[in-house]
């Protein structure tokens, strides 16, 4: 039998079962679904102005690949006036992150795009190899998480550009909302279902602003995409995997996916309304995934949460800043009546004293203090 | 871990005096101090219901639906004994318990006509009702339901009941769909009865266990928006008081439990039978993919069970200024069907032609028509 009509040209056979709806589509009509929803996504939650400079979190993984190839069709195609650029993280992660630059590096070629490599090792001293040499391979995504997201925003703020965008797709978002009820964690689960979240940065005068095109687009779709397209990105997990509680959160949501296809739409949705219920958005964790292992913020699930750093812009301020062109900010608060203010380390924002990556890099630093006193010691006994 | 035999001589951790014959949340506990614990965990949350609250002319009234899964079951047993012990110290009780079953025996294989006679046996003093759940077509919430969202009923005769319901579940693409509205249909039959019954509250059996289940299955389900109305104690959208009195207690406590009573309850309870193909299969049920996830959860990680229902927990009850889901009943923004509901396509844009007044979880399991 041969293969039924595209359900939208109605005149191309369909080659596609469309993991969303399981809806048959041909080829070209599932990349033109595919690119207009995210399209719609960009233009109904206002992300992006004319004239203003966006940089894209790029770590070479299909997510942030077919980011970068979707926001570049979409600028032309519908003149945003956006200019785009190519921020990577070199978490010095010998064998995964060598490869995945490379693949980078081509692809800032092929999409004509400006690229910018921060290392951690420039930014904070350590490369995540000498993280886990010194912490061994538990918690080291927590490491990896906090300097990767300050990474990114100081990446930003370096170019000068405010506005980062990121490769989360529906699936991380889901995620996110399982875990963050699984860890009771109402706060953060408010901020990471939210579009666009605001990151205040090194400088007083700057705010970086995050936002995820992709956020309700399937991980399955992605992939799809990427390969009809023809995307050149790198599939390797990260090496240092993360906890087996979040693969578990994952698996559900695999499961589900199965039972009812639209259940991590639904799941995003929810989190959305739940996220209307919690009252007053606070400045706290920030743990919205993110391409490869930085999804990983605490291992600790009990409840244990690091101080925070983004803070969430709410639909009214999204409004705000659509109708008078800049960039709305919501004051920071915290929780218990803390009030945010500076790292006195590092002046990123902080509602502790200390920043949750100056706290970390201190402890790394103790550590090696302590551990180059017992090998002398043991030298010399 | 209930149920786990320990060494023998180790000794109550309460009590002192009598061998420990399980863990409960690290606690070596006796038989006797392991009942009274799970009794004083739920008597606790029926605080409202003391006899000096009652007033002496007219008798308060709660609904207890009995499933019979261990909770509900559990939960009977509990108020049963906590009654008595109030008539004992007081002459009179703070409350009467009416029993109801649901038969949907129409549209699936149910519990043995045999444990509702030996419940009755046993808790002989309350009045109990067996409530099919084509009944619920004889509500006003029910006719609409009929007449809006089943397909082509005008080819079924009116007549009975039972083929409506085989009708409208038949009509459901997906086992989860079916599922899902049937125990919508199951919730709104019980609290139109506990009206027509005047009770004022309806005690449900959830555990904590059952709890978190609830609050990913409905996440998942979209209702996310619910769960305050659907999980907390208070009032219901759809007029009546709820309260989870077992709310504290875990699935496996309860198991343990209903093995220790004297007799047991064990005898009384219908226990359902997921086998692991099922699971694995597309017929399986978002419900039931929950309750198998928590049942590794609460072994390996029970302090995240207690997580989940505390989050719920936390969330401010929605607004009340939407508009009554015409199937579930809470309040809420009408959703769209299929894919506009995600506001995914510029296809057709935001037309309202697509809207209902059905809330964005119900359209997700009744067919578009
Ligand atoms: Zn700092
Ligand atoms: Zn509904």
């Amino acid at each position: 039998m041969p293969p039924p009509p595209c359900a939208l040209c109605t005149t191309n056979r369909a080659a596609i079962v469309r993991p969303k709806d399981h809806s048959k589509l041909c080829k070209s009509c599932f990349i033109t679904v595919f690119e207009t929803e995210i399209h719609h996504t960009i233009t109904s939650n206002n992300l992006f102005h004319r004239g203003e400079r966006i940089a894209i979190g790029a770590s070479g993984g299909k997510d942030s690949t077919v980011l970068a190839s979707v926001l570049k069709t979409l600028n032309e195609r519908y003149d945003y006036g956006v200019e785009l650029t190519l921020l990577s993280i070199d978490e010095g992660i010998k064998g995964y992150r060598d490869d995945s630059l490379e693949t980078v590096k081509r692809n800032a070629t092929q999409y004509s795009m400006p690229l910018t490599i921060l290392g951690y090792a420039e930014l904070y001293g350590w490369t995540m190899d000498q993280v886990v040499s010194q912490v061994g391979k538990k918690g080291n995504c927590t490491y990896c998480g906090v300097f990767r997201r300050q990474a990114l925003d100081r990446g930003a703020a370096r170019l000068g550009i405010q506005h980062v965008v990121t490769g989360h797709n529906a699936d991380d978002v889901a995620e996110t909302v399982l875990m963050n009820l699984l860890r009771a964690d109402l706060p953060r689960l408010s901020r990471t279902t939210s579009i666009i979240t605001s990151t205040p940065s090194t400088s007083d005068t700057t705010n970086i602003q995050r936002s995820k095109p992709l956020k309700y687009a399937y991980e399955k779709e992605i992939v799809l995409y990427a390969h009809h397209k023809g995307l050149d990105y790198f599939s390797t997990e990260c090496i240092y995997s993360p906890e087996a509680f979040r693969g578990s959160a994952r698996a559900l949501i695999k499961n589900l996916e199965r039972v009812r296809p639209s259940a991590i739409l639904d799941i995003v949705r929810s989190g959305e309304d739940m996220a209307a219920l919690c009252g007053p958005a606070p400045a706290h964790a920030a743990d919205d995934g993110g391409g490869g292992c930085g999804r990983t913020e605490s291992s600790d699930i009990g409840g244990a949460v690091a101080p925070g750093l983004e803070v969430e812009i709410t639909s009214a301020t999204v409004q705000k800043r659509g109708k008078k062109g800049g960039v709305a900010y919501v004051a920071p608060r915290q929780g218990k009546g803390q009030v945010m203010g500076k790292c006195e380390v590092c002046g990123y924002l902080s509602s502790q004293r200390v920043c949750k990556a100056c706290v970390l890099l201190e402890g790394l630093r103790k550590g090696r203090a302590r551990r180059g006193v017992e090998i002398e010691g043991g030298e010399g006994g | 871990m209930p149920g786990k035999h320990l060494d023998e001589d180790q000794l109550c951790a309460r009590c002192g005096d009598n061998v420990s014959v399980l863990t409960v949340r690290s606690e070596p506990l006796c038989r006797d101090c392991f009942l009274r614990y799970v009794h004083t965990k739920v008597i606790k949350r029926m605080e409202s219901f003391r006899v000096r609250n009652a007033a002496s002319d007219r008798p308060r009234k709660v609904l207890v639906p009995v499933s019979f899964g261990v909770s509900s079951v559990s939960l009977l047993h509990i108020l049963d004994h906590h009654l008595k012990t109030q008539l004992a110290k007081t002459g009179r009780t703070g409350f009467d318990i009416v029993v109801a079953f649901v038969d949907s025996s129409a549209i699936e294989t149910s519990p043995d006509p045999e444990l509702r006679a030996s419940l009755r046996d046993r808790y002989i003093n309350h009045e109990c009702q067996l409530l099919p759940l084509a009944s619920i077509f004889d509500t006003d919430a029910g006719s609409t339901i009929l007449g809006e969202y089943i397909p082509n009923m005008d080819s079924v005769e009116p007549s009975n009941p039972e083929e409506k319901l085989a009708a409208l579940i038949n009509s459901l693409d997906s086992a989860t769909a079916r599922a899902d509205v049937q125990s919508t249909l199951r919730t709104r039959l019980l609290v139109q009865h506990a009206k027509s019954m005047d009770c004022e509250a309806i005690l449900w059996g959830d555990s904590t266990t059952r709890l978190a289940e609830k609050t990913l299955s409905e996440t998942a389900k979209g209702r996310g928006f619910s769960l305050p109305w659907v999980t907390g104690d208070g009032d219901s959208p759809l007029g009546i008081t709820y309260h989870f009195p077992m709310r504290d207690l875990l699935k496996k406590e309860l198991v343990s439990y209903a093995a220790m009573t004297d007799p047991p309850l064990t005898e009384l309870i219908h226990s359902r039978v997921v086998t692991q193909s099922s699971t694995s299969s597309k017929n399986t049920t978002i419900d039931e993919l929950m309750a198998q996830y928590f049942d590794s959860v609460e072994e390996n990680f029970p302090s995240i069970v207690s997580n989940v229902v505390r989050t719920a927990g936390k969330l401010s009850t929605p607004s009340i200024s939407g508009s009554p889901c015409g199937l579930c009943g809470n309040l809420a923004q009408p959703g769209r069907f299929g894919i506009e509901g995600w506001g995914g396509t510029q296809q057709k844009d935001s037309s309202t032609s697509n809207t209902s007044n059905l809330c964005y979880g119900c359209t997700r399991s009744l067919p578009k028509s």
